[in-house]
């Protein structure tokens, strides 16, 4: 019986196991050897040990982009989560055209990087843009974006925050919808505010979810290159650049691929941290409601 | 009491004004500038009443040629990818589904965690490879690599979906004497319809909108609209915004009206693949 089910299963699960061995997983590997030689063209590769893991954390470029990417993550992500909550409670408050509503905050989903950047560099022009001249009409300071990092960066945060936004909505919004109704109703008849009815029952377990959708955007916005490369392509000077774009200038500039590499390493490890502080969150939590 | 009622419906009112101008008015404006004639993109203040007018559209045409190649690539790059993607993903997902066991247990966990693996991450070992194979531009990279990077999600999201089809329908078929795959074929797959269109919502927007694997492995023959897009950016001196809000809207379009009809099955899809995987 055993044999039989494995006979049945391999051809069903090969294909997908060879594309993912053969584009993602053995290309990955290739990378750790990548990233502890050294080559240059016309000669072998030599190996360096972890002089390229100590060369790149050590490169002031490499350190002023991963603050960028910290930034970024802690920054935007964070508040995307903000704006997803309450835009999900009000839509879980009752709506007229929920269902039109939804399909237009599910909208930018549809849009890609390139598009987006597009809208954005539009909106905030310096000369015509119509939110620069919003802001200036009430008398509020403009976001100089292509000469002054800091401004580019928020500008760069604004427009992931408003590419990713469904994703993070859509996943609080179905963890509220199935929050049972009674919770809130034994809740009323105890006497309980609105803002505690929100602090003991909706956060508690909205829990599992907003933990999802942290983890899922962190991993994601860690990886960040194409807004930022059509924004500002890492300028003025590298200082808005983030982790992706200095692995891809080392790679494909430099022609330094024992870096990029070594850089590549400390992304992939980076986001396995991430996500085992996932796991663990969400064992603790589903300890928590067993007691 | 009744201004109690007054002032929260006002609340939500606003609140709502506030979502859609933040969701819909980026979108709206680059539709509507691209059919605004001439200098009047640049108006102070802004005109959003104006006679609309093709001219952005037909300099596009004279113009950028490429963006119009561009378009057909992204088209049988999207078809490609999904097709492959949903045919292994539909695969597996059945296999993992009606056959657990230690190994589909242990392949399952293996699809989640190489979702960790950032895509820039393999373009390094990958971009000499194509090259020395020659398939440098070429729609087949993007077709596979787009394919790759969604079958995992896409295992696991029809694996979700043909655990709800009841075990007793394969039994029944198999003991009418129906092989697997036409269980598969007849049975699973039209039952399992939505989560097939999940997965494909999933695998064409990415597609269709992707950026870095086609910055890093095409270069004219196989280039795809958002890269043409991009090079329109990258002429930023002489960029005609007019042409660039007319490709951005061509670009768009569909994809979006795509999301609208498909969103049943987008947030379904959401939601499967976050508490799953």
């Amino acid at each position: 019986m055993r044999s039989r089910s494995f006979a049945h299963v391999m051809p069903l699960i090969a294909p997908v196991h060879i594309l993912i061995l053969s584009m993602i997983v053995i290309p990955s590997i290739f990378v750790i050897w990548l990233s502890v030689t050294k080559s240059s063209f016309g000669l072998a590769p030599t190996y360096v040990g972890l002089e390229n893991y100590i060369r790149v954390l050590s490169d002031p470029a490499f350190l002023r982009a991963l603050r960028n990417t910290v930034v970024i993550v802690v920054f935007a992500v964070h508040a995307e989560l903000g704006i997803g909550l309450l835009v999900a409670l009000l839509f879980a408050n009752g709506l007229p055209f929920r269902r039109v509503l939804l399909v237009a905050v599910l909208a930018p989903y549809a849009v890609s990087e390139v598009i987006a950047v597009v809208m954005w560099r539009f909106l905030f022009d310096p000369d015509a843009g119509p939110v620069t001249l919003a802001l200036q009409a009430v008398g509020l300071p403009i976001l100089d974006w292509s000469f002054e990092p800091s401004h580019a960066m928020i500008l760069i945060a604004l427009l992931t925050i408003w590419l990713h936004l469904p994703f993070t909505f859509i996943i609080l919004y179905a963890a509220r919808l199935v929050i049972p109704g009674d919770l809130y109703e034994a809740a009323r008849i105890d006497g309980a505010t609105n803002f505690q009815v929100f602090r003991r029952v909706t956060l508690p377990l909205l829990g599992p979810a907003i933990v999802v959708a942290l983890v899922f955007r962190y991993i994601f916005a860690f990886r960040i290159f194409s807004e930022v490369w059509l924004l500002t392509n890492g300028g003025p000077a590298r200082t808005t650049e983030v982790v992706a774009i200095y692995l891809y200038q080392e790679a494909f500039s430099y022609n330094a691929f024992g870096t990029a590499a070594a850089t590549a390493w400390i992304m992939v490890v980076a986001s396995l941290l991430l996500a085992a502080g996932y796991v663990f969150l969400l064992r603790r939590q589903v300890g928590a409601h067993a007691h | 009491m009744h201004t109690r009622r007054l002032l929260v419906g006002l609340g939500k009112a606003v609140a709502v004004a506030t979502l859609l101008l933040w969701s819909l008015f980026p979108i709206a404006f680059i539709v509507m500038s691209s059919l605004k004639p001439g200098q009047e993109i640049f108006a102070v203040p802004p005109a959003y009443v104006f006679t609309p007018t093709f001219e952005h559209y037909a300099s596009l045409w004279s113009r950028w040629p490429a963006f119009f190649g561009g378009l057909l690539n992204s088209t049988v790059i999207t078809a490609g990818a999904t097709t492959l993607a949903v045919i292994t993903s539909t695969y597996a997902g059945y296999a993992c589904s009606r056959y657990v066991s230690r190994f589909t247990n242990v392949s399952v966990m293996f699809l989640i965690v190489v979702r960790l693996i950032p895509p820039i991450v393999v373009t390094l070992p990958l971009f000499p490879i194509v090259n020395a194979l020659e398939l440098n531009d070429t729609h087949i990279v993007l077709i596979v690599l787009y394919a790759t990077f969604f079958v995992s999600l896409g295992t696991v999201l029809m694996r979700t979906f043909i655990d709800q089809i009841p075990r007793e329908l394969d039994e029944a078929a198999e003991i009418d004497g129906a092989r697997q795959f036409t269980i598969l074929r007849r049975l699973i797959v039209p039952l399992a319809a939505p989560g097939i269109l999940a997965v494909a919502v999933f695998v064409v927007v990415f597609s269709w909108n992707e950026f870095l694997f086609a910055f890093i492995f095409t270069a004219t023959n196989a280039k795809t609209a958002p890269l043409v897009i991009s090079e329109m950016i990258g002429s930023i001196d002489g960029v005609d915004w007019g042409i660039l809000f007319a490709a951005s809207t061509v670009q768009l379009a569909p994809v979006l009206l795509f999301v609208v009809f498909m969103n049943r099955y987008l947030v379904a899809g959401m939601t499967a693949g976050a508490t799953k995987g």
